[in-house]
């Protein structure tokens, strides 16, 4: 096709467009992951002493860390939406904040004693369980974030989909907090982390064939 | 790239005005034919420039006319670069007959592998500096957008550089 008759289908093609703009991109992210919370707790999803662990310092830890890393790591992904958008500075930022959230519920009481009280502890049954729960309740935002991607045009197709299921899984870990009976912070950092890092990793290795544009 | 006048025209693209739409497309049509040209096979030009302007057209409700138009246009031509040279990497290569008349384009080749050289000689900062500014053709305020520099510190790298390059050169002739 000549340049010509390219230019005159684009034009004949022409509408008047809504433009993207991100505040919009997070408050419908927002209302997904809200939506699925209340669902949650109208299911009766919610552990049953929950008031009780309310007192728990590792339930705080573990909202107050789940909470920001989801918010941060999603308004990040919706930036990196946009073409001229590099997240690469902010993914570091935010690979540091994981590691001071983890490194801060280790130091409430998470440091391993030795071999056979971390095999007490990790509780591995119970562990996987909690891992794929929390993936389970990762997908919503994700599909979410996945495709809002798909509208918008980022150009980082290795951070953006690492940023999408970071923000994901921090998210499915957050909602999953509520239904978990569990409060050693060595349990939490280990089965969390392993529960985050299946959807990250999901996320970067399927995101990519689906976001191309 | 006369940013302000293609942020015009592509706002009011963006609200449906034709003749601005065709306007800005002819434009930024031999802009990308410009830019792949530095970057591609000839025989690729065109096949790029016109897939990045079907792609501006799909993703036109992604610019934000806050922002300049430079950074947003040159970020989907790079993109597209990309995946050019990706698919260039996947798809068989066939052997040419050693008798194809083609024009010798040896000494261009060399100069570009010998800059190229050159370059990876310099600290990261100022060898991208110097390949988006004095190879790409980006101004130095998109170029710092680009790299996430200040507008002085891409400055400073080009000029300090462009410096160092000076002094590799010579050394190189030195060396003959």
């Amino acid at each position: 096709m000549s340049f010509d008759s390219l230019i005159d289908r684009l034009t004949d093609d022409l509408t008047p467009v809504r433009r993207r703009r991100p505040w919009v991109d997070m408050l419908t992210v927002a209302a997904i992951a809200l939506a699925e919370l209340a669902l949650l707790f109208a299911l009766g999803f919610a552990h049953i002493s929950l008031h009780r662990m309310m007192t728990e310092p590792t339930l705080w830890w573990r909202l107050a860390s789940l909470g920001l890393i989801s918010l941060l790591s999603g308004a990040l992904a919706i930036r990196s939406f946009d073409p001229a958008y590099s997240p690469k500075g902010g993914l570091r930022w935010l690979a540091l904040i994981v590691v001071i959230c983890l490194t801060f519920g280790l130091l409430m009481g998470g440091l391993p004693g030795g071999l056979a009280s971390i095999a007490v502890r990790l509780d591995w049954t119970s562990g996987v369980e909690c891992a794929y729960k929390m993936a389970l309740l990762s997908v919503p935002p994700l599909i979410g974030l996945a495709l809002l991607g798909r509208r918008g045009a980022p150009t980082d197709l290795r951070r953006t989909p690492l940023l999408i299921g970071l923000a994901a899984a921090a998210w499915g870990a957050f909602a999953f907090v509520f239904a978990c009976p569990f409060t050693d912070p060595l349990y939490i950092a280990v089965w969390y982390s392993v529960g985050c890092g299946i959807v990250v990793v999901l996320a970067r290795l399927i995101l990519p064939r689906i976001a191309r544009w | 790239m006369a940013d302000d006048h293609w942020r015009t025209l592509m706002m009011a693209a963006q609200a449906g005005d034709t003749p601005a739409y065709r306007r800005l497309l002819v434009e930024v049509g031999s802009w990308l034919q410009g830019y792949y040209s530095r970057r591609l096979p000839s025989g690729m030009v065109d096949d790029a420039a016109q897939e990045a302007l079907m792609t501006l057209h799909a993703k036109r409700h992604t610019y934000d006319p806050s922002k300049p138009f430079g950074p947003w246009l040159a970020a989907i031509a790079r993109y597209k670069w990309i995946d050019r040279l990706r698919a260039m990497r996947a798809a068989p290569t066939e052997e040419l007959c050693e008798e194809l008349a083609v024009r010798d384009c040896g000494e261009a080749v060399q100069s570009a592998r010998s800059l190229e050289a050159l370059l990876e000689r310099l600290k990261p900062a100022q060898a991208n500096a110097i390949r988006l500014v004095k190879i790409e053709g980006l101004s130095i305020k998109e170029a710092a957008d680009n790299l996430g520099q200040t507008i002085s510190l891409v400055k400073v790298n080009i000029h300090r550089g462009l410096r160092q390059l000076g002094e590799f050169a010579q050394e190189e002739d030195h060396e003959f």
